[in-house]
């Protein structure tokens, strides 16, 4: 049963994921990639991590989806930019994708999981939430706090990359430099 | 549950990355006050960064602290130096030209300092995904500093294929991650080691090469390289030096060590990828270099040679091969940065990027000329510069592990990469410019940074055991 | 004394630093006295390095002077050392001597250059390399004066870079060289690999010569040839020759010096060096012997009827080379040394004599427009004709005792052929350099009236040179005369470097030792033949050449009518043996084609794959459309908002195949994985 739920899951995904990159508007597209993520969601519920579903949900679907949506329509993106920009390779890549779909299914199936489960078994992740915490700020502590280094500097990048410069805006009016 | 106390919590071991952090959130806030001369914040970071040597140089114990997160052995002290130097010289460089862009904003020095912090724990990293958050910190704060010139479509042509790529890249990476994970159950490296044993499972040998593909993208490898010329071309010189030297090392720093510590019984398997593409990425970068017109795609492809050769010295696993590669990629911290300078400094006085805008540099800058020949030569790998010893420890290293065709490749590889080396050593020397060309000027601070790494250079070339011992010594760990 | 060895190539360099860094603003006085101080200073202290060296005793004259350290891993180390004994004794006093005189000859010659201080700086450079070369006690320096030796002839040969040919010439010579260098790092390569599979770390000629009885003579064999090679490259053998005749496009000093008197004998000098090597591979002296011996021939008969007066000497160093690698591949070790110190003497004369020639000429170098130049260049032509006669083998000159010396070698092992080829090489070098002299120096002028105005006799600063070199060039043979008591000096001298590869050469050739015993009346007998080759071959020029003996010539004998004669030998010697067409035809050519396959594989092939696969996409694309149209629009216009967002960065992703770059991406991808799953 969980099985059937879990294909049908990701099925969905993989085909909304296409659909994200073939749609030529961008409000399709954004519309497949909530589609996604809600797909992965589920099969986080399906993973007994309730948490991170709703993390999920959360911030993807509902803040950071909104916001792309919201950016999308004031700046009025359209059907125009996104014509055709495969540059003619589309049936190459699908080619590609395809062959190494074969492959790396081939190795998968070929290879086993070796290794037992750790120490996330269902008795523990039933208290979802606290496994996560003490995961998080107990062995992950480093990695979590270069996250918040890294979530700084995207800021920081969003500013730097849209923010024009003071003043005259002198940089704009010289000719292309080198 | 995990008792706190197992985890070893150990500051000591985390000092580096601790103040570089301190010092760049400093830089931060000091942007706010600081409304006019931002170059102060130029000053503040490379003072800051000069005290942070001692400190880096430095290791307490090696000893997995933090839950086995981060290892701050002297492997990884080694190569926080080379990331001080890189980044030092960048800010140098960055001041003049920050300057004479005419480019008012201060948040590039602590971007810098940054990317540095992140280079910092790819090779402190003991754990995948410690490794992974420090290569996308390090990643996305250069996607930022190559697109740093919004006005210039170039600038943001490339920081947005470095950023397109990249994350196609980081994804195939994370890819290979999990494959590796679910072979063996855990991401610490030494733990992934010992589950494995020697058990052949295809999952993770799809693991390890999707792993290698990551890797092979940030260090310019063929044929993961495609951004390299593009990238280059497209962000501000200084951060171009950066990205072909730190972002360099510190890729091969977490290559090498999670290959040498969590993949050891693999050698067979992934030597056999890193052969392929090691030799692959010295033909085809020597070879396409010669073609180029363009000084920064020259230097583009020559770093992708380089990369090659380094890879080499990864690939034969042994304590010279891997020493060589440390050693390799502190001469290359050097000889790179004073080419990339020189280069910045023609691009800054808006003189051009085209080798024959070099004719003629011999007779109105003999010193100048003198100092890019010699960086050149040592790209080459002539003696008596490091380059030549870099080289020579990374071949022999090969031969004493019996990789005779790939030392074979190297040599010829190195022979073509003369050519177009020497190719700017004959416009500087042997041409006259057209009508009067105007000539760079150079600061002070450019000609320490030039006299700097023209001294490093030549120094380890003739002086190079030190240097080399300390390599040796730091990868020792590694190869038990 | 001795330990002050590294002083002597410590000079040149500074001197080049100084030139090279300030010479622009220094004035050309200062320019000159600080490279030619420099090379004074060199040659003095080389000279009380030679006494210091005779004063001990015989065995103890090989003394290893430490620099430092250069590199150390683990048990492996590599010295900057020197290594003082008398083999590279007699380089450096011929590298500094020569050198110095050269540099003088040079402050003259190029006195009207505009890059004067470039000029010294190069030339200081060159020998600084040289030195390296030649006093390195370990192969890696050897082969970093050997790579630094290349470098500044190429820069040298180059140096009127504005002359599409001298800037080309340069570009062959560094591409020739490569090859050969190339054979000479596999050899190093090769034996650093054998030696340190014996456990032996160190690359140093003394632990090299001491054990390399022990390895196997197979790979002995292959390292030798591999070195072999290289030297064939920077000694201009057959079939890498080439770049010589064409690098005369440099100065002329630097031809004296480079090209004739020191580097190009860095191949002989290196052979003779590695005797050990050599000596325990009898094939690879075989083939050394024949590709020289067959050089000497094959650019004498070159040099018969070239026009360009420095072209004649360029094949005749060819050839003289040719002489050279036959001693050493004989095992004729001192020979082989001997006459290539000889042969810097009157070759360095006899370029330097063609500069003067050129420099009254005003940069004429066709010998038809010349003539009668005896009348305006006493001491030239003099001097000139003294370097001929040395080179033609006539006694008592140093020439003849050097030349004479590999061809009783060659004889006396047993090796007649090559004798008889060296006795023919003999009389064309005479009839050559005579048919040289003759042109140049006798009969009328035949210059243009501006350029006969202008004829001079160059200045003091260039002939005095010329003098000492033509005296050097008349008594240098004396150290090597065999008939003194005690036998030749140089053979004592040098034997304590050379003997265990004579004696193991000798005792290989089994044959040729009844012969060698032979009485020196045979000596006598063989010594009259080669003079007797010699003079005819200056007689035979003189009944073509010499206006007053032409009378006397038979009506065949003229320039005119053998060339119309020999019409297809003629002209196949004119033109070199097509040696050059053929190189570009089967191999610069093909290269040149690969490469531009090569530089636009980049950008071309993958395109050409993905465009390959156009029509499908066409295909696809329809569908794909016709599906937009019907379904996804008609679900999603009510909700569309359309309008150009056209920045630059959008326009820049669609030509700068942002979505190709991905392609390759995941096709390399693919191909590691295919590997992977194949191996």
């Amino acid at each position: 049963m969980e099985q059937l739920f879990f294909y049908i899951f990701a099925i969905t995904a993989v085909v909304a994921a296409i659909l994200v990159v073939s749609m030529r508007n961008a409000i399709h597209s954004a519309f497949f990639l909530i589609v996604c993520l809600l797909q992965v969601a589920a099969i986080f519920v399906l993973l007994r991590s309730p948490f991170l579903a709703a993390v999920q949900v959360f911030i993807y679907v509902g803040a950071v989806m909104v916001l792309f949506l919201f950016a999308v329509l004031v700046l009025d993106v359209g059907k125009e930019a996104f014509r055709e920009h495969m540059h003619s390779q589309s049936v190459p890549s699908l080619v590609m994708v395809a062959a190494l779909l074969v492959i790396m299914g081939f190795m998968m199936f070929s290879g086993k999981l070796t290794v037992p489960p750790g120490a996330y078994n269902e008795a523990a992740l039933a208290k979802n939430t606290e496994v996560i915490g003490r995961a998080v700020y107990t062995k992950f502590v480093f990695p979590f706090e270069v996250v918040s280094l890294l979530l700084l500097i995207a800021l920081i990048g969003a500013v730097v990359l849209v923010m024009r410069e003071r003043g005259k805006g002198a940089d704009r009016n010289k000719p292309e430099d080198i | 549950m995990i008792p706190l106390s197992s985890l070893n919590i150990s500051f000591a071991s985390i000092m580096p990355e601790m103040l570089l952090t301190g010092l760049a959130l400093l830089v931060l806030v000091l942007d706010l006050f600081i409304r006019e001369e931002k170059s102060v914040l130029g000053y503040v970071s490379v003072i800051g960064l000069i005290a942070l040597i001692p400190v880096s140089a430095r290791t307490i114990e090696a000893k997995a602290s933090f839950g086995g997160m981060v290892m701050a052995d002297e492997f990884a002290a080694y190569f926080n130096v080379i990331f001080i130097i890189a980044a030092i010289f960048t800010i140098l460089i960055s001041m003049d030209y920050l300057k004479k862009m005419n480019v008012r904003r201060g948040e590039y020095y602590h971007i810098i300092l940054f990317s540095t912090v992140g280079m910092m724990v790819m090779a402190s990293a003991n754990d995948l995904v410690t490794l992974y958050v420090g290569l996308e910190l390090m990643a996305m704060s250069f996607y930022i500093l190559v697109a740093y010139r919004i006005a210039s479509a170039r600038s943001v042509e490339g920081g947005l294929k470095y950023f397109v790529l990249g994350a196609l890249s980081s994804g195939i990476l994370l890819y290979g991650i999990s494959f590796t994970y679910g072979a063996s159950g855990s991401t610490n490296l030494s733990e992934i080691a010992r589950q494995l044993g020697g058990f052949q499972n295809p999952f993770l040998i799809l693991g390890i090469v999707l792993i290698t593909v990551g890797f092979g993208f940030k260090v310019a490898a063929f044929p993961f390289h495609v951004w390299t010329p593009d990238v280059y071309e497209g962000a501000p010189t200084p951060v171009t030096a950066l990205l072909s030297i730190g972002s360099k090392a510190a890729s091969f720093a977490a290559f090498m060590r999670v290959f040498m510590v969590a993949f050891p019984a693999f050698h067979a398997q992934w030597g056999e990828i890193l052969w392929m593409l090691s030799a692959a990425t010295m033909i085809f970068g020597s070879v396409v270099a010669i073609a180029q017109k363009n000084i920064v795609r020259m230097l583009a492809y020559s770093s992708i040679a380089h990369a090659g050769i380094i890879m080499m010295g990864l690939l034969v696993y042994n304590d010279l091969g891997a020493g060589g590669v440390l050693y390799y990629l502190l001469v290359y911290a050097f000889m790179n940065m004073g080419a990339f300078a020189i280069v910045a400094l023609f691009r800054n006085d808006r003189i051009g990027e085209s080798i024959s805008d070099y004719s003629g540099l011999a007779s109105r800058r003999p010193v100048l000329s003198f100092l890019m020949a010699l960086f050149l030569l040592s790209l080459a790998g002539i003696p008596p510069t490091g380059g030549f010893a870099a080289k020579f420890f990374v071949f022999s290293a090969a031969i004493d592990a019996r990789y005779y065709w790939l030392a074979a490749i190297g040599v010829v590889t190195t022979a073509i990469s003369l050519f177009f080396y020497a190719k700017v050593i004959f416009y500087m020397y042997m041409r006259e410019p057209d009508g009067e060309a105007v000539m760079p000027e150079s600061g002070v601070l450019y000609n320490v940074v030039l006299l700097v790494t023209a001294f490093g250079t030549v120094f380890l070339g003739i002086y190079p055991t030190p240097f080399i011992d300390m390599a040796i010594k730091a990868v020792k760990p590694l190869l038990m | 004394m001795i330990q002050l060895v590294w002083l002597i190539p410590l000079l040149p360099l500074i001197g080049a630093i100084i030139n090279g860094v300030a010479g622009s603003r220094m004035g050309k006085k200062a320019v000159g006295l600080v490279a030619c101080l420099s090379m004074a200073a060199a040659f003095l202290i080389s000279v009380s390095i030679f006494f210091s060296l005779i004063a001990l005793p015989e065995e103890a004259r090989s003394i290893e002077v430490g620099v430092f350290n250069w590199i150390t891993s683990g048990s492996f180390q590599i010295d900057i050392s020197f290594l003082v004994d008398p083999l590279s004794t007699l380089m450096i006093l011929v590298v500094t001597g020569v050198g110095f005189l050269i540099h003088v000859y040079s402050a003259g010659y190029m006195h009207h250059d505009k890059s004067y201080w470039r000029y010294f700086s190069y030339l200081n450079l060159f020998v600084f390399f040289m030195l390296m070369l030649v006093l390195g006690s370990n192969y890696l320096v050897m082969f970093l004066g050997w790579e630094g030796v290349g470098l500044c002839s190429y820069l040298l040969i180059g140096f009127w870079y504005e002359k599409k040919s001298a800037s080309d010439a340069g570009k062959k010579a560094f591409v020739v060289n490569r090859i050969g260098d190339f054979g000479f790092i596999l050899g190093l390569f090769l034996l650093f690999w054998t030696l340190s599979s014996h456990g032996i770390h160190s690359l140093s000629y003394k632990t090299v010569f001491a054990s390399v009885h022990e390895l196997d003579p197979k790979v002995v064999t292959a390292i030798a040839a591999l070195l072999f090679v290289g030297a064939i490259g920077k000694s201009a053998q057959f079939p890498l020759y080439v770049w010589l005749p064409d690098a005369m496009e440099g100065p002329t000093p630097v031809s004296a010096l480079i090209h004739a008197a020191t580097m190009v004998t860095a191949g002989v000098y290196m052979v003779a060096r590695n005797n050990a090597l050599y000596s325990m591979a009898p094939e690879v002296g075989q083939v050394v012997a024949s590709i020289g011996i067959f050089t000497a021939l094959f650019a004498a008969s070159i040099g018969l009827v070239q026009d360009d007066i420095k072209k004649v000497l360029a094949y005749s160093t060819v050839s003289q080379l040719g002489y050279m690698f036959a001693a050493v591949g004989l095992g004729a070790y001192v020979a082989g040394v001997f006459h290539l110190m000889t042969h810097a003497f009157f070759k360095g004369l006899l370029f330097l004599g063609s500069g003067s020639v050129i420099h009254a000429m005003s940069g004429e170098q066709d010998m038809k427009k010349m003539g009668g130049l005896h009348r305006h260049l006493k001491t030239t032509s003099i001097t000139f004709t003294i370097g001929a006669l040395a080179i033609a083998g006539i006694p008592p000159l140093s020439g003849f005792w050097s030349k004479d010396e590999i061809l009783w070698e060659a004889f006396s092992k047993g090796h007649l052929v090559i004798w008889a080829v060296g006795l023919l090489t003999a009389f064309m070098t005479a009839f050559y350099m005579f048919r040289q002299v003759f042109l140049t120096f006798s009969g009328e002028c035949r210059a243009d009236e501006h350029t006969k105005h202008h004829i001079h006799e160059s200045p003091a600063i260039m002939t005095v040179p010329l003098m000492i070199l033509a005296f050097l060039a008349i008594v240098g043979g004396v150290v090597g005369i065999p008939f003194f008591e005690g036998g030749s000096k140089l053979h004592h001298f040098l034997s304590p470097v050379l003997s265990h590869g004579s004696h193991a050469a000798a005792a290989v050739e089994g044959a040729g030792e009844a012969v060698a015993e032979a009485h020196s009346s045979l000596e006598f007998i063989l010594m009259g033949v080669s003079v007797g080759a010699g003079v005819l071959g200056i007689f035979l020029a003189g009944l073509m050449y010499f206006p007053p003996l032409k009378s006397f010539a038979p009506s065949f004998w003229t320039a005119e009518n053998m060339a119309g004669t020999f019409s297809p030998l003629h002209k196949l010697l004119y033109n070199k043996y097509y040696v050059d067409e053929i190189y570009d035809a089967v191999i610069v050519n093909p290269i040149k084609r690969l490469c531009g396959w090569c530089l636009s594989f980049d950008l071309g092939v993958i395109d050409g794959i993905v465009n390959s696969a156009a029509w499908i996409t066409r295909f696809i694309s329809w569908v794909s459309h016709k599906f937009d149209i019907y379904v996804v629009d008609g679900l999603v216009n009510s909700m569309a908002t359309l309008v150009n967002f056209n920045s630059s960065i959008w326009r820049r992703m669609q030509t700068g195949y942002l979505q190709n770059y991905a392609f390759i991406f995941v096709l390399g991808v693919l191909i590691v994985l295919v590997r992977v799953l194949l191996g």
